[in-house]
C-alpha cells in the first residue's frame, strides 16, 4: 500500500518538481543566490544593513520599470518611451503638488492616469496607423519628452511633501517600503494575467493576433490597453523615483528617458517573456529586475562597474535573448 | 616589576586608543558623470593622499552623467568603506537625500564645484560663483567690444546642471546693465556632437548679425573657440569658460578675448584636506564667513580669476596661488579644530 502511495506521489511530484527545476523563476532565483554568495565573498559589505536598503530600493525602482516594459510585450510590442512618459507623469505629480497645492495622494493617482494617458495614445497611434511599436514609440518619446520640457522650461519641482519623501527613506525588516508597491502591483499583474479576461485576451492578442480576432478578442483594444497599463506602471515606477530624491527632476531618466530602456528590458526578458508576444511571467520579470540590480551593485562593489556594468548589462540582455530563441526551438522541436 | 609591566601595557593601551580615535580617511571624489572639466580631479586625489597622509583618496565617476548612476555609486562607496566625499551633485535637489544618508553614515560631505539646495547635511560647498562668474565673463566681453549698441550669443550647458540657470542669469543681469541684447541663448550642449551642430549652425546662419559670444560650459567653448579660429576675421570677440588647451591657444592667438578659470584642481585638493580635517575632530566654524549663494547659505566661493593673452601663460601660477588662498582661507575661517 505504501509503496503504492509512494509511486502515485512520484508521479503526481515528480514533473512537477522538474518542471519547477527547470522552470526561468528557479534558474533566477539559483543566479541570485549565486552571484550574492559570490559578492558577498569579495566584499562583506555586501550585505550590511546600509547595502540592503539601497539594494532594495534601486530593486523596486527596477522591478517597476520592467513590468511597464512587460506590459507591452505582452501584446507582442514594444515601448521605447517607457522613460520619457515616467518622467512626464512625474513632472505632472511635482506640478500638482507645488504648483496647485493638491494633496499628494490624488496627486499621485493623476500621475499615475496621466502617464495612463500618455501610454493609451502611444497604442491608439499603433493601433490606428499600423506601424510598429518601435517607430511610434521611438517618435513619441521624443515628442513627449519635449513638451515636458518645453512646458516646465527644465525646471526641477522640489516641492514634494516630507511625508511623501520620507516613503523613500523607510525601512521595513531592514529592507526599503519601496518594495512594498512593486510587490503589491506583482500581485495584482498576476491576478490580471492569470485570472481575468482581460489580462487574457492581452496575451491572446500577442500570441496569435489573428486567431484571437476569429475568437472574438478585440485586438486593437487590447493593445491600446496594453500601452495604457505599461504607461501607469511606468509612472508608479517614476513616482517611486520621486520619492528617492525628493524631487520631481527632468532628467531622472537621462535624456528623452532612454536611461530606462535597458533595464526596462532586461527585467522581463530574464523573466521569460516572449518578445514577439503572447507569453510573460510577473514573478519572472520581478526576480530578473532583482538579478539586474545584485549584479549592479555586486560590479559597482567588485569596483569594476564603473566602466564594466553598462557592458555587463548589455551582455547580459544579448545572453537572455539567445536564451529565449534557444529555446522557442526548444520548444518548437519537441511540438514536431 | 608587576606594576611597572601595567603602566606600560596601559600606556599602551591609551597610545593605541589614542591613535585609533584618528579615523583613517577615505575620500572619493564623485563627480555627476564623465567630463573633461573632471579630468584634473584625480591628479588632486592623488596630492591630497600623499600631501595629507590619507588612507585612500579616489577619484570614481558614474559611466554616464545620470543622477540615479551617481546615487548608485555614492551608496557602494559607502559600502566599499569610503568614509569622507567630495561631490559634484548631479542634481542641487535631487542629490540632497543621498547627500543626506552619506552624511548620516558619519562621513563628511563637501559639494564641490556645483552646490546642493539648502536645506541639507552637506557640510559646505566649495566652487566657483557660477552667476557671478557668468557675470563677469560678459563685463569683459562687453568691454571688449567696445561702446555701441551690441548683440552677443550665449552658449551653454546642461539645463540639468546645477549651475546653468545661474549661468544664463549671470548674463542676462551683465548684458541688461550695459544695454547689450543677448539674441541667441543655447543651452543643452555640453557634449562635443549637440554642440558642434548648433554652434556651427548658428554662427553659418547668423554670425555676421551678432558682435559678441560668451560661453559658460567647456565644451560649447571648445567648440566656439574653434569656431572663433575658423572663421578668423575676429571681429566677433569672445570670452570662454575653463582651461582647455583649445581655448588657451585661441586666447593666445587672438581668437578669443579671454576665459574665465574655476581652478578643479584646487577644489578638488581643498576638498580633501577639510573632509579628512571634518572627519577627525575638526566642525565647520559657528562664525564662518560664508558667502552669498542662490542655492546654499554655506557657500565658499573657490574664486574665478579671468586669463586674457596678458597672462594666459602663467595660468599654473594663477591657479597654484588659488588653491593656496583657498587652503589658507578654509583653515582659517572655515574650520574649528579644538
Amino acid at each position: 500500500m505504501s509503496l503504492v502511495s509512494f509511486d502515485a506521489q512520484k508521479t503526481v511530484w515528480g514533473p512537477t518538481v522538474r518542471r519547477l527545476l527547470l522552470s526561468n523563476e528557479f534558474g533566477l532565483l539559483l543566479l541570485i543566490v549565486v552571484f550574492g554568495t559570490l559578492f558577498y565573498s569579495v566584499s562583506s559589505g555586501f550585505l550590511s544593513s546600509f547595502n540592503l536598503n539601497s539594494m532594495s530600493r534601486a530593486a523596486a525602482i527596477n522591478v517597476m520599470i520592467g513590468f511597464s516594459m512587460m506590459a507591452v510585450i505582452a501584446t507582442g510590442g514594444l515601448s521605447l518611451a517607457v522613460g520619457a512618459i515616467g518622467v512626464c507623469s512625474a513632472m505632472v505629480c511635482g506640478w500638482l503638488l507645488q504648483e496647485i497645492g493638491m494633496p499628494w495622494p490624488f496627486a499621485l493617482i493623476a500621475a499615475i492616469a496621466a502617464g495612463a494617458m500618455l501610454g493609451a495614445i502611444n497604442g491608439t497611434i499603433e493601433v490606428k496607423t499600423r506601424l510598429h511599436s518601435f517607430i511610434v514609440t521611438l517618435a513619441t518619446m521624443s515628442l513627449f519628452f519635449g513638451i515636458m520640457i518645453f512646458l516646465t522650461q527644465a525646471q526641477t519641482y522640489r516641492g514634494i511633501p516630507a511625508s511623501f519623501v520620507s516613503f523613500g527613506r523607510m525601512k521595513v525588516m531592514g529592507l526599503s517600503a519601496m518594495l512594498g508597491p512593486a510587490l503589491i502591483v506583482a500581485v495584482a499583474l498576476i491576478i490580471l494575467y492569470s485570472f481575468t479576461r482581460v489580462g487574457k485576451e492581452m496575451l491572446a492578442a500577442g500570441a496569435k493576433p489573428e486567431a484571437a480576432m476569429l475568437s472574438g478578442v478585440r485586438v486593437g483594444r487590447m493593445i491600446v490597453l496594453a500601452h495604457a497599463l505599461s504607461g501607469g506602471l511606468a509612472a508608479i515606477a517614476a513616482l517611486l523615483l520621486v520619492a528617492r530624491n525628493g524631487a520631481a527632476i527632468p532628467s531622472m531618466a537621462g535624456q528623452q528617458g532612454q536611461d530606462w530602456l535597458l533595464i526596462a528590458f532586461l527585467g522581463p526578458v530574464l523573466g521569460g517573456a516572449v518578445l514577439t508576444g503572447g507569453k510573460i511571467s510577473v514573478v519572472g520579470a520581478f526576480l530578473g529586475a532583482v538579478l539586474v540590480t545584485v549584479l549592479s551593485n555586486g560590479l559597482l562593489l567588485m569596483q569594476i562597474g564603473d566602466f564594466w556594468l553598462q557592458a555587463t548589462l548589455g551582455a547580459v540582455l544579448l545572453l537572455a535573448v539567445l536564451a529565449d530563441l534557444a529555446r522557442r526551438k526548444f520548444l518548437e522541436r519537441r511540438a514536431q | 616589576m608587576k606594576r611597572i609591566t601595567t603602566l606600560l601595557t596601559g600606556a599602551a593601551s591609551l597610545a593605541l586608543v589614542a591613535f585609533g580615535a584618528q579615523a583613517e580617511t577615505k575620500i572619493a571624489h564623485v563627480p555627476g558623470g564623465p567630463h573633461p572639466f573632471f579630468a584634473d580631479w584625480e591628479p588632486a586625489s592623488m596630492a591630497a593622499k600623499e600631501d595629507f597622509n590619507l588612507g585612500a583618496a579616489d577619484y570614481r565617476f558614474p559611466q554616464k552623467w545620470e543622477l540615479n548612476l551617481q546615487n548608485d555609486l555614492l551608496e557602494s562607496l559607502v559600502t566599499q568603506g569610503y568614509n569622507a566625499f567630495a561631490i559634484h551633485p548631479g542634481d542641487p535637489v535631487g542629490s540632497v537625500p543621498t547627500l543626506n544618508e552619506l552624511v548620516g553614515t558619519g562621513a563628511p560631505v563637501i559639494a564641490v564645484s556645483a552646490c546642493v539646495n539648502d536645506p541639507s547635511d552637506v557640510s559646505f560647498c566649495l566652487a566657483s560663483d557660477a552667476g557671478v562668474s557668468a557675470y563677469t565673463g560678459t563685463k569683459h566681453l562687453i568691454e571688449a567690444m567696445g561702446p555701441g549698441t551690441k548683440k552677443i550669443a550665449h552658449f551653454t550647458g546642461w539645463l540639468v546642471e546645477p549651475n546653468t540657470q545661474l549661468r544664463i542669469d549671470g548674463v542676462a543681469k551683465a548684458a541688461a546693465e550695459a544695454g547689450v541684447e543677448i539674441v541667441q541663448v543655447i543651452a543643452d550642449i555640453d557634449a562635443p556632437e549637440p554642440a558642434e551642430e548648433k554652434i556651427g549652425a548658428y554662427l553659418a546662419a547668423h554670425g555676421s548679425e551678432i558682435d559678441g559670444v560668451i560661453t559658460t560650459a567647456w565644451v560649447p567653448a571648445v567648440v566656439a573657440s574653434n569656431a572663433m579660429r575658423r572663421i578668423g576675421d575676429q571681429r566677433i570677440k569672445m570670452v570662454a569658460i575653463d582651461h582647455d588647451e583649445v581655448v588657451m591657444d585661441a586666447i593666445r592667438d587672438g581668437y578669443v578675448v579671454g576665459s574665465m578659470l574655476q581652478n578643479p584642481y584646487g577644489q578638488a585638493y581643498v576638498a580633501a584636506f577639510a573632509a579628512d580635517k571634518l572627519l577627525n575632530g575638526c566642525e565647520v566654524s559657528a562664525d564662518a564667513p560664508f558667502a552669498d549663494h542662490p542655492l546654499t547659505a554655506r557657500f565658499i566661493d573657490s574664486g574665478a580669476p579671468y586669463v586674457d593673452a596678458g597672462n594666459v601663460d602663467a595660468r599654473a601660477d594663477v591657479d597654484r596661488a588659488m588653491t593656496e588662498e583657498l587652503m589658507r582661507k578654509v583653515e582659517a575661517d572655515f574650520l574649528s579644530c579644538n
